[in-house]
This record gives C-alpha cells, sequence and structure tokens, in this order.
C-alpha cells in the first residue's frame, strides 16, 4: 500500500509540471496585454510608466526565463504578487478556500442525501411512477446548466419569495458566527452544484440497488424471514453504497471545480470566482495558483479515490 | 479620464467593462439636498453600497479601480475636493494658494483636521503621501507628480527627500510644493493621493525604503483615518465593514456604518435597491422603468462625465476612406444619433460633437460647434465628394474599385456598445457602406489600441473625464502609439493636427503662465472646434447617470463629480 502511494505520488509530478506549462503558456499566450488592461485610460500615463511597470512585475523577461522563476519560487510556496492586489497570490487564495470547500462540502451532503434517497427509492419502485419521475428529474439535473438554474432559483426564491438570500456569504450586519444566517445563503449555491451530483447519485444507485437485490444473499436474507426494512437497509443498501463511497473523491474534486461556474452566480466569494476574475483580469500570479491549486486538489482527490476503493471493497487490491 | 476613476480591469471583470461610467445628458440638473433638508437628522442606521467587484486595496497609492476608490475615500480625506458640479477644485481639508510665477502650490490644512488616533493631519502626512509615491514600484501615478521639483531623482533612487515639498518650519500645518513649470492640472494632480498618517506609513518611506509600501499590511487593513468612516473589517470577496469616525473633522456622521457589499451584477444591484436590502446605487437605462414603479426608491438623473463613443482609424490600412475627413464627416451626418440613443439606451443620454462634455467648465458652449444632425443626403454627398460612389451591388467603391467595408469592433459582453455597434452598422449599410460589428474580449481589445494595431477599423469604447480638463494624454500627438518602436498611447486614431496641438499644449502649460479657468477654456474652444470639424470620432453620446436611492435616505445629492462627498451629513429616515 506504502509503496502504491508513492508511485501515485511519483506520477503526479511529471503530471503537474504538465498542467503548470499549460497554465503558464495559455495565461501568457492569450490576448491582451495585462499593464496595458489596468493602466487603460489612467490620466498623464506615460511609456516610462509602461516600461517601469513590465519590468517592476517582471514582464520583460523571455517567457522561459519568466516560467523558471515561476516555479522556482512556487516550490518555495511564493507564486508571486498579485497585480491587483499586491499581495501574496496563493494566501490569498487560501483566505478563499474556506468558502470554496464549505460550499463543496455543503454540495456533497446534499448529493448523498437526496441521491442516494431517490436511487434508493426509485429501486424498491422500480416501473412505478415514482421511478419514473426520478429518472426524468435525473435526466434534467444532468441537462440544466447550472448557471441558468442558478438565475431562475435567485429569482423565485430571493426575489420573488424573499425566503432567501441571493448573493454572497453572510447578510450585512450578521456577524461571522452566524451560522444560521450562513446556512440560509448556503443553501441555493449548494443546491444547483449539488444537482449534478444527485442525479449520478441516484442513478448509480438505483442501478446498484436492483443488482444487489437480485442477489442469492439477498434471497437468504429474505428466506431467513428478515423484515423487508432490515433487508433492504442493512444489507442491500450496505453494499450498493460501495461506488458511492468509491465516487467521493472524484466528486469532491468535480465540485471544486464546479463551484467556479456557481460561485460567480451566487457571488460566493470562494477560489473559483476568485481565479475567475483574476483570469479576466489577466491576473497571471492569481490565475497560476489557482489553476496549480485546483490541478494538485484533483490529482490528489483522485489518489484518495483510488486507496478508498481497496478500503471498502477487500476484493481490490492495490498494486 | 481621472486616474481613480480607471479601473478598467476590475470593471472588465464585472460585466463588460464599462470604460466609460455613464454618459451625460441635459436631464434635471444634480439634485440640491432634499426637502428634509430642515428636519432634525436622526443618528444611527446603516448605508449599504453594491459594488460588482471587490475592492484591491486601501492604499491611495496603489489604488486604479473604483471599488477601492470608494473605499480609500470614506477612510481618507483628501486635500481638496472637485466642485461636485462643475469640477473645479475647491478646499476640503486644506486651502491653498499659488504663488505669483505660478510655480508654488501652498496648502495649510484645516486647523480641525486629525487622525482618529487623535493626531493632528499636518504637512508631514502629504510629504509621507507623495515619497510613498516615489518609492512605490507598483503604483500608476507617478506621473501625477512628475513635475514636481526633485520627484523624479527621488523616484529613481537617486535623492533621499523631494527639495519641493517642503513643511513650513513655523506652522506644520503649511506645505508648499514647488513645480519646475507651470502646469495647469497640477493642483488636481497634486490631490491624487490623500495624506497619509505618517505615524502609520512613516515607516515605509524612510531613507532605507525600497518599495515596502507596495506590500505594507496596512494597506489591507488600515488602523488610522482621517475620513468620516473608518475600516472595520474586510470580508474578502464579501463586503467590507467600515463604521463611523467619532472623531471625525468635519462633525461625526449621522449614520453609524457604511457597508461595501460585492455582488454578482448590475441585476443584482437593480434587485437590491427594489427590495431594499441595498440604500443607493446606481442602475441601467434598461432597469429605469421597472425602477419607476417602485415606490419605496427615489431616481436621480444627472450628466455622467465621460461620453461612448466611435474612434475611427485614420491611417487604417484596409477602411483607406477613414484618412478623409469628408467621409468621417459623411460618417457624422448619416447617423441618426438620437435615434440610436433610444434604440441603445432608451432615450438616457444625449448626442455629444465634443471632447469635453456638458458638465465640465471646458466645454465650449460658445464655440458653435457643428452639432451633426441627421442628414442622410448630406452624408451621400460627401461621400461622392470623397469619391465614394455606389458600385452595381450598391456598396460605395472608389475610382480604383475598391470597396468601402468598414468593421465596427467593441468590447464583447458590454450590451450597450454591442447594441451600437449593430445600431451603427445598420445605418452605414444605408450609405452604401459594408459596415459590420465584430464585438471581441476587452482585454485583447485595450491592447490593439493602445498599441497601435492597425487591424482596427472604428472602435467603439469610451472614456471616464474626471480630475482635471487636460485632454494631453488621449489627443496630443505624442500620445499616438507607434507599433514599429514599441511605442503605446491612448491616441489610437491616429489624428494630428498642429493647431490642436499647440491649444493641448497652452492649455496644460500656458507660455504665459496663465493657468485661468478664461485663458485655458479659450484654448479648449480651439481644441475642440478642430475635432468637431475633423471628427477622428464620431463622439456618440453621454449617457444619463440614473441614481436609485431609498426614500428614507436624506441629504444624498449625487452629482456628475461626486457621490459621497457629504456622506457625513447623509441620515436614514425610520
Amino acid at each position: 500500500m506504502r509503496e502504491f502511494v508513492i508511485r501515485r505520488l511519483l506520477y503526479a509530478i511529471p503530471t503537474l509540471i504538465g498542467i503548470s506549462i499549460i497554465t503558464f503558456a495559455i495565461a501568457r499566450l492569450s490576448p491582451g496585454d495585462p499593464i496595458r488592461l489596468f493602466t487603460f485610460g489612467v490620466q498623464n500615463f506615460t511609456q516610462d510608466d509602461y516600461n517601469r511597470l513590465v519590468h517592476a512585475y517582471g514582464l520583460d523577461k523571455p517567457l522561459p526565463l519568466q516560467y523558471v522563476d515561476w516555479v522556482t519560487k512556487a516550490l518555495q510556496g511564493n507564486f508571486g504578487d498579485s497585480f491587483i492586489y499586491h499581495r501574496e497570490a496563493f494566501t490569498m487564495l487560501t483566505e478563499r478556500l474556506g468558502a470554496t470547500l464549505e460550499l463543496a462540502i455543503a454540495a456533497l451532503i446534499l448529493q448523498i442525501l437526496i441521491g442516494v434517497t431517490l436511487g434508493v427509492l426509485a429501486a424498491l419502485r422500480r416501473g412505478s411512477w415514482v421511478d419514473n419521475v426520478i429518472r426524468v428529474l435525473g435526466v434534467a439535473g444532468h441537462a440544466v446548466p447550472a448557471f441558468w438554474l442558478g438565475q431562475i432559483l435567485i429569482i423565485v426564491f430571493a426575489i420573488n419569495l424573499r425566503w432567501l438570500p441571493s448573493q454572497g456569504l453572510l447578510g450585512v450586519g450578521k456577524s461571522q458566527t452566524d451560522v444560521l444566517d450562513y446556512a440560509r445563503h448556503l443553501l441555493l449555491p449548494a443546491f444547483v452544484l449539488a444537482l449534478t451530483g444527485i442525479a449520478i447519485y441516484s442513478r448509480i444507485l438505483r442501478t446498484e440497488t436492483l443488482d444487489v437485490l437480485s442477489q442469492d444473499f439477498i434471497r437468504t436474507a429474505h428466506a431467513k424471514g428478515l423484515r423487508e426494512r432490515t433487508v433492504v437497509y442493512g444489507h442491500a443498501l450496505r453494499n450498493a453504497l460501495i461506488p458511492v463511497v468509491t465516487a467521493l473523491g472524484g466528486i469532491l474534486a468535480t465540485l471544486v471545480g464546479g463551484a467556479l461556474v456557481i460561485e460567480q452566480v451566487f457571488s460566493w466569494p470562494g477560489v473559483g470566482q476568485f481565479t475567475f476574475q483574476a483570469a479576466i483580469a489577466k491576473d497571471y500570479p492569481i490565475v497560476q495558483a489557482g489553476v496549480m491549486f485546483t490541478s494538485t486538489l484533483l490529482v490528489l482527490s483522485y489518489l484518495l479515490r483510488d486507496l478508498t476503493y481497496a478500503f471498502v471493497d477487500p476484493r481490490i487490491k492495490v498494486k | 479620464m481621472k486616474q481613480h476613476r480607471t479601473s478598467r480591469i476590475l470593471f472588465a471583470l464585472a460585466a463588460g467593462a464599462l470604460l466609460v461610467a455613464t454618459a451625460c445628458s441635459p436631464g434635471p440638473a444634480a439634485s440640491s439636498p432634499t426637502p428634509a433638508a430642515s428636519e432634525k437628522p436622526q443618528q444611527g442606521g446603516r448605508i449599504i453600497e453594491a459594488t460588482i467587484t471587490d475592492i484591491a486595496t486601501m492604499q491611495p497609492v496603489l489604488s486604479n479601480d473604483t471599488s477601492s476608490a470608494r473605499v480609500i475615500n470614506l477612510i481618507y480625506d483628501a486635500l481638496l475636493i472637485q466642485d461636485p458640479q462643475n469640477g473645479e477644485p475647491k478646499p476640503r481639508m486644506a486651502t491653498f494658494t499659488q504663488s505669483s510665477d505660478g510655480l508654488t502650490y501652498t496648502f495649510e490644512l484645516n486647523a480641525k483636521a486629525n487622525w482618529s488616533d487623535g493626531k493632528q493631519v499636518i504637512g508631514e502626512d502629504v510629504v509621507t503621501a507623495i515619497k510613498a509615491v516615489g518609492k512605490s514600484k507598483k503604483t500608476v501615478r507617478k506621473s501625477n507628480y512628475q513635475d514636481v521639483q526633485g520627484f523624479k531623482d527621488y523616484s529613481d533612487g537617486k535623492a533621499n527627500t523631494i527639495p519641493g515639498v517642503k513643511v513650513d518650519s513655523a506652522n506644520p500645518k503649511k506645505v508648499a510644493v514647488t513645480m519646475t513649470k507651470v502646469s495647469c492640472p497640477a493642483i488636481l494632480d497634486l490631490n491624487t493621493i490623500q495624506p497619509l498618517p505618517t505615524q502609520v506609513f512613516g515607516k515605509y518611506v524612510t531613507d532605507a525604503s525600497k518599495d515596502e509600501i507596495d506590500t505594507a499590511p496596512e494597506n489591507a487593513a488600515p488602523t488610522v483615518f482621517s475620513g468620516p468612516f473608518k475600516f472595520a473589517e474586510w470580508r474578502k470577496g464579501d463586503q467590507i465593514i467600515m463604521n463611523k469616525n467619532e472623531t471625525y473633522w468635519q462633525g461625526v456622521p449621522n449614520v453609524d456604518q457604511y457597508v461595501y457589499k460585492v455582488v454578482a451584477n448590475q441585476t443584482a444591484i437593480a434587485n437590491g435597491l427594489k427590495t431594499g436590502e441595498i440604500t443607493f446605487g446606481t442602475i441601467q437605462a434598461k432597469d429605469l422603468a421597472d425602477m419607476q414603479t417602485v415606490d419605496s426608491v427615489k431616481i436621480q438623473k444627472y450628466p455622467s462625465l465621460g461620453y461612448t463613443f466611435i474612434g475611427w482609424n485614420t491611417a487604417s490600412p484596409s477602411a483607406t476612406a477613414l484618412a478623409d475627413k469628408r467621409v468621417r464627416q459623411a460618417l457624422a451626418y448619416g447617423i441618426d444619433m438620437d435615434a440610436v440613443i433610444k434604440a441603445v439606451v432608451f432615450g438616457e443620454a444625449t448626442k455629444n460633437v465634443s471632447h469635453h462634455v456638458q458638465v465640465q467648465w471646458a466645454y465650449p458652449a460658445g464655440a458653435n460647434l457643428e452639432p451633426y444632425k441627421f442628414d442622410k443626403a448630406k452624408a451621400q454627398q460627401l461621400l461622392r465628394d470623397a469619391g465614394w460612389t455606389p458600385g452595381s451591388d450598391g456598396i460605395l467603391q472608389n475610382s480604383a474599385g475598391k470597396k468601402f467595408n468598414l468593421t465596427i469592433s467593441t468590447n464583447s459582453g458590454n450590451q450597450e456598445r454591442e447594441t451600437l455597434a449593430q445600431v451603427a452598422a445598420e445605418q452605414y449599410k444605408g450609405l452604401g457602406i459594408n459596415a459590420k460589428a465584430a464585438p471581441e474580449a476587452f482585454q485583447g481589445l485595450v491592447t490593439k489600441l493602445t498599441t497601435g494595431d492597425q487591424s482596427l477599423e472604428a472602435t467603439i469604447i469610451g472614456w471616464s473625464l474626471g480630475g482635471d480638463v487636460d485632454p494631453y494624454s488621449i489627443w496630443h500627438s505624442s500620445n499616438i502609439p507607434d507599433p514599429a518602436k514599441g511605442v503605446t498611447g491612448f491616441g489610437f486614431t491616429f489624428f494630428k493636427d498642429g493647431a490642436m496641438d499647440k491649444a493641448i499644449e497652452e492649455g496644460r502649460n500656458p507660455s504665459n503662465g496663465d493657468c485661468s479657468t478664461a485663458a485655458r477654456k479659450k484654448q479648449y474652444e480651439t481644441f475642440n472646434k478642430i475635432l468637431n470639424e475633423n471628427q477622428p470620432y464620431n463622439f456618440g453620446y453621454e449617457n444619463n447617470v440614473l441614481a436609485v436611492s431609498q426614500k428614507s435616505l436624506q441629504q444624498f445629492a449625487p452629482a456628475p463629480y461626486a457621490t459621497i462627498y457629504n456622506v457625513h451629513e447623509w441620515w436614514i429616515k425610520p
């Protein structure tokens, strides 16, 4: 097992190097010059000012040299100062990490609670209208774009009904420790973020539950005279949950990635929104730190998934 | 085009970059304080203003976006204030006098002006601010101080003092700034950076300091204030909370708290105003009709300080027709701007035919500018005179058989400008021009413009005009970009005219030293007449600012040059 982990971590190195090169190249080669962008229209701005700023941000060096500079410093934990905020990029990301993780975890909990419930329900009521409704909802959950649904939910629940806030982390005048207010703000974005996962989980659970229910040990359980509830929840569900658990690692990474759109719609101040806005502003240090951070998380999530898989299903041996 | 209004980046972030915050029209003049002026102000309550982008910094030296500027103006008072209606410099924290040779400005800080820690605001704090600009490597403001005696050497690290900035040894509240040459915009340029508390920032401008001011922790968490509000908390990406400054030198604000709240977009602002979650803000013209049905809000209209225009590349190798003044005039006569304004901004704008807009004192009201009333026949005649006649397909062509094709670029995502580009293209098609709209990403467009990329033929963009009326950065020929030499600038029409350069120079650094409004106004009449005749831009229109506030908010009187200038007097009627 230890060897497996070490080997996987070693494999991650070339992956991350590749990602760093691609991120760096895309950021630099996309149209637009960050200095010209943020100085457009500045009164009295001169060519000397431009040259000075280009030098101050190290953008006058050849690209390969800029890349080496960046990687060297990044390995020491310094991703460079943001062009806009004038603070160290990774530190600024970590300030927003909490919001993203909370959103992702809330979405994960919603996915499991709702997805598993719907999946089991659909399996137990196979062929009934309940099964059909859940299937339609599942397809819709997959198909509906998150940004659109987010806007619709804002209009319905925040503007028309005024039940929930539409934007941000906390209401004005609320303390950082006001959990209830925080939960009210979290509900809509977490739900929209969870939707795809709910669709996936309900489908997996339906298939797995049906599969397990047709197996010999379930028949044996029935034959022993166990109650239906015990058979379903005590035996069938536990086995059907294996793929759900193993999917967790990958889903977490997907959630953090998916948060990019959701955070934008709900003005949720997380890593996704921050990186997205930095990309538009061509704030290279933040974009590079954001992408490297998310990529590392993704790589670690897949490793976690493989390990969890081996752990919950002893039939799988890691090599 | 004032510095603190130039956050192009953050504007772009939000939802399609507003270079021009809005533009203007001769709508009702900015309202005077509300009828409630005679009522006794109530104490308490909270003002909530929304922003689409979070602030970047609370350090005036580094600030380059409207969000940061808003918070900075709430926590640090400036030496001077521009008159909210006409932009003329007026005393705020200091009075000022100018020496007879026009070179030295002496500022005397108000005896009551103090910092929130109880210390007096003194001349040394002005020195600290100017030194901070000199030390900073990341500021975009150095040029505003370039004519201060000794500033350049200090900025280049060749000197430890700035001889041109001297505190009066007998009166620490007095500070004199001497320039190397008479510069009419200097008084407002010197007002760019607010005095900084030396007890906080002094340690970043010592002789040994390098550029530590750029990364000072107090930039993100200031501790001492001179403005009506004190910074309390920055919930990154969500809100900035400021509490009233109980020691504010102009009088303690009536409201307890000012919250600057980050929201997703303009729609969220309009919604927040409707529900009362936001105390005041500006809305887009498309939301006006809806907002007028809301009983709880008050809407004030006033002309904005800027304009949206179509810039013609007069040196375009592909659209060679644009080099001819008659063609550019035809493009002015040939577009029904009043109809365009109705279609694009629901009538909430006024046609513009000069660089200076109506709310600026430099506006050439008496210069008899050509209004370019819509006249299709005249436009067609001018095009014929310039050698462009319809071919068999109806498209104009010249004697060499070259067709008149025209691509109008603008920044994608800005709905107003995209619509304007389409409407303009349609109207120009009516003249026989094969015109098309081409939206592209703001980042790329701005770079192309400032580097003089010749692939651009016509571009719709806008200017926000604050600060001094000096048009040097945009219109002086020294600011025309030169791709071959790597020279960048805002003169992307490539239009130049010797007489216009002279008028700009005389309005900026007059040879006779006369910086009076009357003398400068004369120069700017000449300048605007040349532009009006030569039409390097179709000067487009000036939007109305549509300021919406809750009816409960009293003494809120926004104007073209300022919104929060009297925030300490605002109060909330229960």
